[in-house]
């Protein structure tokens, strides 16, 4: 089996619901299987998209000498600056990945984040 | 003593640390990639932050990465482990700059020792033997000038290698501008310094190193050395001490240059000098290794200290343990196999998986340090290591003989390991005869593994 077969048939199943299938032609055989570990896999069941730390630092809402008065419940748009993350000199943007409502913000200015840390929730639109 | 110490690293070195800060009552931080959080420093260690995603260039190696993670858990050392970030001048000084103290040399001991050339240089200026080769680093122009005037066979090597990179045998004049080019790219590529310089060749020596430790008051120990020839591709398989090779007297000359190098370079902390032995019993220098090593436990084993505790102290402007002289009785024989995620029937082929079995070996004079426990997922992002099995016993003879047991007792399923590697190595009779030297594995391999041309 091709590789542009097999990036179809992955496609296809990621449409589905099934988890492992396998698929015989003569001497050829090929099983497919989803990872569905829920410890690799923490799918929300939400409609809200996490906005992540991009690296691990110390959160500002605003880069030095500006100031951003977000609230919880605020229309954001795809992109827009929700923060920076300070590591050494360093400021790593945090923007917004959608359009739409700033429903959780979870983070305080100032605070220690890690890689990866959910610091807003944003519902999109 | 350090209060709170931060462990740049992981696996099975992440543990080792974590062990001894525990025992002297310090606090310790793990740091961890996204592809880590079920590794085992992770929960061993009193915290953990998450660093980074998986590539290592962007957690692992990331020196502002774990800058901020000291910071942020308010760590006052930080511990580099071996590989990674710990033999890198820049970390070293960038841990000084924020405040933080470097759990081994200094950023200029760094630059001295572990760039070759220079370390060279200092070994020369210490009285250490080394290999006739050129002191500085060659430029294409010279290179027919420089290589004829050494002999051929020739080795071009890294200025900033390690890890066996960069290294390449030339054995004909013909041949030495384009192995020449490969050796340059090749450095470049892996070390980001293409600098490179020429040694003599020298066929079949052992590989002998010398563990040493000083501290700032200027108490300096060197360790019984530990013979690693058994290795494939320039990595080390089986490490022992004492070496079956050396007799007293030349225990006591290689324990003096490893004194008189440390001495020389003003070293602050724990290193290794690696020097080549020749079949006539002739050493010459070879390198310095600036970090802790991965064979260290041999070395603990027959002389009772801790190496780890003894890199703190050194870093913390204590005195070591022993300050009564240069020397430390030795006690029994150690050897240490490297147990690697690796399909020893393919080639040595990287396995991963998921670890389903893992029984471990056991009983008098075992020792096992990993981060491996059954159900662990293997990352595929970094070294291949699972383990590494080290055994003491009071003479080669029985170490040898528990080898042999322990192995037997290692079971792995899940993923294919050179534990049976391990065992075609101590079942051999030139390993149990105790006549190792670099190309032994080559030798041991041949029937199974067709050879390519250096």
């Amino acid at each position: 089996m091709d590789v542009k077969t097999l990036t179809k048939l992955t496609k296809w199943m990621e449409s589905t619901d099934l988890e492992e299938i396998t698929w015989k032609n003569g001497e050829d055989k090929i099983s497919l299987k989803f990872n569905n570990n829920p410890v690799h896999n923490s799918v929300l069941s939400s409609a809200m998209e996490p906005v992540l730390a991009p690296s691990i630092g110390i959160f500002r809402f605003a880069r030095p000498g500006k100031t951003n008065h977000l609230k919880e419940g605020a229309s954001v748009k795809k992109g827009q600056e929700l923060g920076i993350v300070e590591v050494g000199k360093d400021f790593k943007s945090v923007t917004a990945p959608a359009n739409g409502l700033l429903k959780i913000i979870s983070i305080e200015d100032g605070k220690p984040v890690e890689y990866g840390q959910p610091m807003f929730f944003v519902e999109p639109k | 003593m350090f209060k709170k110490v931060l462990i740049a690293n992981r696996g099975e070195i992440a543990i080792r640390v974590i062990r001894t800060l525990r025992e002297l009552g310090a606090k310790s931080v793990a740091v961890y990639s996204q592809a880590d959080h079920s590794s085992l420093h992770v929960r061993l260690a009193d915290e953990a932050v998450c660093i980074g995603p998986a590539m290592a260039r962007e957690s692992y190696l990331s020196i502002p990465a774990i800058i901020s993670a000291a910071k942020i858990t308010g760590a006052d050392a930080i511990h580099p482990g071996y590989g990674f970030l710990s033999e890198n001048a820049d970390f070293s000084a960038a841990c000084r700059d924020n405040g933080i103290t470097f759990i081994g040399p200094s950023p200029k001991s760094i630059q001295q020792l572990g760039h070759k050339a220079e370390a060279r240089k200092m070994a020369v200026k210490a009285g250490v033997p080394v290999t006739p080769g050129t002191k500085d680093c060659v430029g294409k122009k010279e290179a027919a000038a420089q290589a004829a005037k050494i002999g051929f066979p020739i080795m071009i090597k890294a200025a900033a290698g390690g890890g066996g990179k960069g290294i390449r045998i030339v054995r004909e004049a013909s041949q030495l501008a384009n192995e020449m080019n490969m050796a340059s790219s090749e450095a470049q590529a892996a070390f980001g310094n293409g600098e490179v310089y020429f040694e003599k060749y020298i066929e079949l020596p052992r590989h002998i190193e010398v563990q040493f430790a000083r501290d700032m008051h200027g108490n300096v120990i060197a360790f019984p050395e530990r013979d690693c020839s058994i290795q494939r591709r320039h990595q080390k398989l089986v490490e022992e001490t004492p070496s079956p090779a050396v007799d007293k007297k030349l225990r006591t000359k290689l324990e003096k240059a490893a004194v008189d190098l440390a001495e020389a370079a003003n070293y602050v902390g724990v290193g290794t000098v690696e020097f080549l032995l020749t079949q006539d019993g002739e050493f010459y220098f070879m390198e310095v290794n600036t970090r802790l090593q991965v064979e260290h436990p041999v070395t603990e084993c027959v002389t009772g200290f801790d190496l780890v505790r003894e890199q703190l102290l050194a870093a913390s402007g204590e005195k070591l343990t022993y300050t009564g002289g240069h020397t430390v009785p030795l006690l029994g024989h150690s050897i240490e196999h490297r147990i690697n995620a690796e399909d020893f029937s393919r080639n040595f082929q990287p396995s991963v998986g998921r670890v389903e079995e893992w029984i471990l070996p056991g009983g008098p004079g075992i020792r096992i340090d990993t981060h491996v426990y059954a159900g662990y997922n293997l990352p595929v992002y970094y070294d291949s290591m699972l383990a590494k099995l080290i055994v003491w016993a009071p003479t080669r003879e029985m170490a040898v003989e528990r080898s042999r047991r322990a192995l037997a007792e290692f079971k792995v399923k899940g993923v294919h390991t050179t534990i049976n590697a391990h065992q075609l190595i101590v079942e051999s009779a030139d390993f149990k005869a105790g006549k190792t030297d670099t190309g032994f594995m080559e030798r041991l391999l041949a029937p199974a593994e067709p050879v390519k041309a250096a």
